[in-house]
């Protein structure tokens, strides 16, 4: 067959080759990927904006205020182990930096809350580079080990030393106060009274974590993720490549320590008290848990994964005494049939996955090889179903598959 | 944003049609229903709701239940009695689980639940951050068993302890120490909010007592092996050492110490008095071991029908802290029914109002910052028989 | 002084025992399994009710007693160990290895709590209690439990040294663990010898928390959580994936905790261990006897 094809090519006009079969219009509006995305989004977003007119029970909007704080630190955490890969078990360290920085510069100090923003952010930073820079050249499993080691010190750290207040933990934290008015003033607008810390604390949530979402998700986009992305799937591979794997690691440590302290930062305002308790390894293993049940990478995912994890207690609270044996089992079961997560980062629309391969063309004969050689490579290529457009992946997702 | 993201305008439609929806739609339940705190509690109608936090999960979750039976039988004989201001009274327990984030949960479901008093209050980690929370919605608390330094030093009106505090426990343990004699004393602690405080406490005074304090140590609970502080403890050979924290690490450590070669008195607190110390800590172990502790319905003569009518409503017999629970119940009744209304302001009074009260631990009567005036501390020591803690000595004579 | 390293050599080779199964487990498939704390806290467990079922048993009979119910323990224990691979880690093997760890992590929760609502969330007193006479050696205070117990540990990790470096199930461990593909072309039966990994690391754990549980005498649902975390920095110390790494590193561990408690106090004796930890590995990034690891993930 050497011959014949060699002269069939050879005299065949150069042209472009012709495609193999129509393929259908990219979905676009709100049944493409990206902008079901958005509308979900927005519609998640009025409905956290609704809520307190549906129901204001200090309740309610307590435990969906803790929510929204899980779902930041899983965000932050997203970051280092969806994006970067680097597996962290000591997480909440950074929550307690956040928590404890703020509260020590409010209540010993006397700082307002907002003043104690920009100094959580630079704390969370300084931290991030302490830890990470020292244990971001071990891999995987001497990583985890190293991070659970620094999340135990500083829980231990801040149980043993006046300043955090021992074991007792720092209590009286004061609430947010801009001059004279603070959120325990209330406010009046549009008419509508809105009163009490419980409330306001629940905006400030919605308003840092549709930002921290967003934000994270526009970053890892961008330039920085990719890279994060790139250090994740191959680290070897990415250096060659041009990229800086060490400080790529870094960047996302300290974003990930940025997100966890101004969450713990949220934290300790909402709750008034800190203690060290609530940096136990437990709660990290928690975060990371929400991360991995919802889908490494995934914004979406993460995000059930990090409202599951937060509210599920409160759900099982009838059951006290189960929960925890009910949520172990449930991990596990989910697991199994879901080892990619509830919502994976490689997740298409079920509207927008095509479960036939089109019909394949006939071969054509070699006579007629008009321009197109393709055929050779067989019905194995055919079988992946088309992207419906190349950019229409996830608006805040990456779309890669880990193996 | 970049300039692919699709129809800014239809998301923006999509939320004010959502949120005009909402606002229309759900303003009776809502923020502008007037859920404001501060509210409740003015005039009874229906059962009068006392909340009460609990730890019903996690490694403290026996003394929950303990609690709420205790309170179960109050409320069940003042009902009984034609309950208060004419009204029955019911209990609404939450498990705060004894960490801070489950409790301000529980006590924001508690003040929807539209309680009027909380007579719960176990761990004090989780009890710190429940306070304000209480206090802004205008209900006070009577706290059975948390008693950490801190929670009346937060300052807010509405707080009353009827467990004694840390200092009061340790100037018991303090007066034991130079009763017997004893001239060097140790403290462990197992740095827990409460345990540390005591500990502090004790150093504290046995200081201002001349008692020298030879040695003081922290571990780390949940832990089997303390050899090392036993080592330290036996070389250090104080003739008394107090152990702060809970049975199951201070019967460990009472073992490895005697095994270590310590001699003295083994002194434990409140957190350590449970049948279980003298079943891990084992035969031959329990001649030396000492504990201070609030008068329990064991101790006093003539409960047992309190313990009779407790046995038939829990099917157990009562437990720690049952009974300040049960106090902490009729107590709260108490006032209600002097203040003749269940308000803040009218209950708060009265409770301060209360002269001698009498329960377990002694007849009450509340100090300036709220707590109870003498402690109501004994010795107690293992019963060889039984392995229960007994009364030894209540340090009047 | 000698003291303070006899007490850590105790406590140092609880630590062995048990990291040697995280070891072992993860030098074979790669996996952190965080149930294996829960499996040192099941054999106590198995000890426990085998003894109490058995009502009193007299003093002097205890040591040999005590033998028969450790081995019984083991077979016990070992056997849940292969059966929690083979239901919960076993479908997952080509899943993404976090999927694992947090299935161990749910694994480790229901243990913990499957036991809770059994045997209730109090700590249980040991039915039987090896006797603490002990007599002055070196300036050292042993007894002779301590020794049955040093003695009992140094012939299980003795057994097992032999059987991973001279029987032909070991030689099948170890090239499961240099190239899992490769072995089973090689006819090796590579579900079978995870199996046997996992009974062989799950009874050593057991036997470990059936002799805790009557040296210490005391046993609760969470026990093997905190063993589990320090037998885990124990084989990290040591190099994960290594035996004799992991039972240096146990011992290592038990003797820095002994000496951090003595120089700083007990309640920064776990951030000395952790401190040391991080230092051996920013200049030793893969343990003291570690080999480089191919990254797999």
């Amino acid at each position: 067959m050497a011959p014949q094809l060699d002269l069939a090519l050879k005299h065949a006009p150069l042209r472009a080759p012709a495609p193999l079969f129509e393929r259908g219009k990219p979905a676009s509006g709100p049944r493409s990927q990206p902008g079901f995305m958005k509308l979900l989004g927005a519609l998640a977003f009025a409905f956290l904006l609704a809520l307190p007119f549906i129901d204001a029970s200090a309740y309610t909007i307590s435990i969906a205020t803790s929510a929204l704080i899980y779902v930041m630190l899983c965000m932050g955490l997203n970051v280092v182990v969806g994006y970067a890969g680097l597996l962290d078990l000591g997480y909440i360290a950074f929550f307690a930096v956040g928590a404890y920085v703020s509260g020590i510069l409010t209540t010993v100090l006397d700082w307002p809350m907002w003043a104690a923003v920009p100094a959580t952010i630079l704390a969370c930073v300084l931290a991030g580079i302490i830890i990470g820079g020292p244990t971001l050249r071990l891999r995987s499993d001497y990583l985890a080990i190293v991070t659970l080691g620094f999340g135990e010190i500083i829980r231990i750290t801040a149980n043993n030393l006046d300043v955090t207040g021992g074991p007792s933990g720092i209590h009286g934290i004061p609430t947010w106060s801009f001059g004279d008015w603070s959120f325990r003033d209330g406010l009046d607008l549009f008419g509508l009274h809105f009163s009490g810390t419980v409330l306001f604390y629940y905006f400030v949530a919605i308003v840092v974590a549709t930002v921290g979402i967003v934000g994270v998700g526009r970053l890892a986009r961008g330039r920085m993720g990719r890279a994060w992305k790139a250090v994740r799937d191959d680290e070897d591979a990415a250096e060659a490549m041009g990229i800086n794997t060490y400080f790529t690691k870094i960047s996302a440590y300290i974003i990930g320590a940025v997100w966890a302290g101004l969450a713990g930062q949220l934290m300790a305002t909402h709750l008034t008290a800190i203690s060290p308790n609530s940096f136990h390894f437990l709660y990290s293993a928690l975060i990371l848990m929400a991360v991995v049940l919802g889908g490494m990478g995934s914004t979406p995912g993460v995000i059930i994964g990090g409202l599951f994890v937060s509210l599920a207690p409160e759900l099982l609270r009838e059951f006290a005494e189960w929960r925890y044996l009910i949520f172990g089992v449930l991990l596990v079961v989910v697991m199994i049939f879901r080892p990619a997560g509830l919502w994976p980062a490689t997740a298409v629309l079920p509207w927008l996955r095509r479960h036939k391969p089109q019909a394949w063309p006939a071969t054509a004969p070699l006579e007629s090889l008009g321009g197109d050689d393709r055929a050779e490579v067989g019905p194995a290529a055919g079988a992946r179903p088309a992207p419906a457009d190349p950019r229409a992946q996830d608006p805040a997702d990456d779309g890669e598959v880990r193996r | 944003m970049s300039a692919r993201s699709p129809r800014p305008s239809r998301i923006i439609t999509t939320l004010l049609a959502a949120g005009a929806i909402a606002i229309t739609a759900g303003c009776s339940g809502g923020i502008a229903g007037g859920n404001d705190p501060g509210e409740s509690g003015a005039a009874p109608e229906g059962p009068i709701a006392l909340g009460m936090l609990a730890p019903f999960s996690g490694s403290e979750s026996a003394f929950g239940v303990y609690m709420q039976q205790g309170a179960e039988l109050a409320i069940q004989e003042i009902n009984a009695d034609g309950g208060v201001l004419g009204q029955e009274l019911e209990l609404v327990v939450e498990d705060d689980a004894c960490d801070a984030t489950t409790s301000v949960a529980a006590a924001n479901k508690l003040v929807t639940e539209g309680i009027v008093a909380s007579v719960g209050g176990y761990c004090s980690g989780a009890t710190l951050p429940t306070l304000p929370i209480f206090d802004q919605a205008g209900i006070p608390m009577v706290i059975p068993a948390a008693n950490s330094n801190d929670l009346p030093d937060a300052g807010l009106p509405g707080v009353f302890l009827i467990n004694g505090t840390g200092t009061q426990q340790a100037q018991s343990a303090v007066q034991y120490a130079q009763q017997e004699g004893a001239t060097t004393v140790a403290v462990i602690d197992d740095a827990t909010s409460y345990s540390a405080d005591l500990a502090e406490a004790f150093v504290e005074q046995a200081d201002a007592a001349g008692v020298e304090v030879a040695f003081e140590a922290t571990v780390t609970p949940g832990e089997n092996d303390y050899a090392s502080v036993a080592t330290q403890l036996a070389q250090a050979a104080p003739d008394l050492v107090y152990w702060t924290g809970y049975y199951q690490e201070g019967a460990l450590i009472n073992r490895q110490s005697v095994d270590a070669g310590f001699e003295g008195i083994f002194m434990v607190a409140d957190g350590s008095i449970d049948a279980s110390f003298a079943e891990i800590t084992g035969e031959g172990y329990i001649e030396n071991v000492v504990g201070t502790f609030t008068q329990t319905p064991d101790m006093l003569v003539g409960a047992e029908s309190w313990i009779a009518d407790y046995e038939e409503l829990a099917g157990a017999a009562p437990g720690p802290y049952s009974t300040q629970a049960y106090d902490a119940v009729r107590i709260v009744a108490q006032a209600m029914e002097d203040a003749g209304s269940t308000e803040f302001d009218a209950v708060v009074t009265a409770l301060e109002g209360l002269e001698d009260f009498e329960t377990f631990a002694g007849p009450l009567t509340f100090t300036e910052d709220h707590t109870r005036e003498s402690g109501g501390f004994v010795i107690v020591s293992i019963d060889p028989e039984s392995g229960q803690f007994v009364l030894k000595d209540d340090l009047q004579g | 002084m000698m003291q303070l390293i006899w007490n850590g050599l105790i406590v140092g080779s609880f630590y062995s025992l048990v990291a040697l199964g995280y070891s072992m487990v993860y030098g074979i498939i790669k996996l952190l399994n965080f149930a294996h704390g829960d499996i040192y806290m099941l054999g106590a467990f198995v000890g426990f009710l085998v003894l109490s079922s058995f009502g009193g048993i007299p003093a002097a009979m205890s040591i040999p007693a005590l033998l028969v119910i450790l081995l019984l323990a083991m077979v016990v224990t070992g056997l849940i160990g292969v059966a929690i691979e083979r239901v919960a880690y076993r479908p997952l093997r080509s899943s993404p290895r976090l999927a694992v760890l947090i299935t161990a992590i749910g694994v480790s929760f229901t243990l913990e709590y499957g036991i809770r609502q059994l045997f209730g969330p109090n700590p249980r007193a040991f039915p039987v209690r090896l006797s603490s006479e002990s007599f002055d050696v070196l300036g050292m205070r042993v007894s002779l439990s301590q020794l049955v117990l040093v003695v009992v540990a140094a012939v299980l990790m003795f057994v097992l040294a032999h059987i991973v470096e001279r029987t032909r199930e070991g030689r099948a461990m170890r090239a499961i663990a240099l190239d899992p593909q490769a072995a089973h072309l090689m006819g090796v039966n590579v579900n079978r010898v995870i199996a046997t990994v996992f009974f062989i690391g799950s009874a050593l754990a057991g036997a470990a928390g059936v002799m805790a549980g009557a040296y210490y005498g005391s046993i609760d649902f969470l026990m093997g959580f905190v063993i589990g975390l320090k037998a885990f920095t124990a084989a990290v110390i040591g190099g994960i994936g290594n035996l004799y790494g992991a039972m240096l590193g146990g011992l290592l561990l038990g003797l820095l905790e002994s000496f951090g408690a003595a120089w700083l106090g007990g309640e920064w004796r776990d951030v000395f261990s952790f401190a040391i930890l991080i230092v051996i590995l920013t200049f030793k990034p893969t343990g003291l006897l570690g080999a480089r690891v191919v990254e797999r993930m």
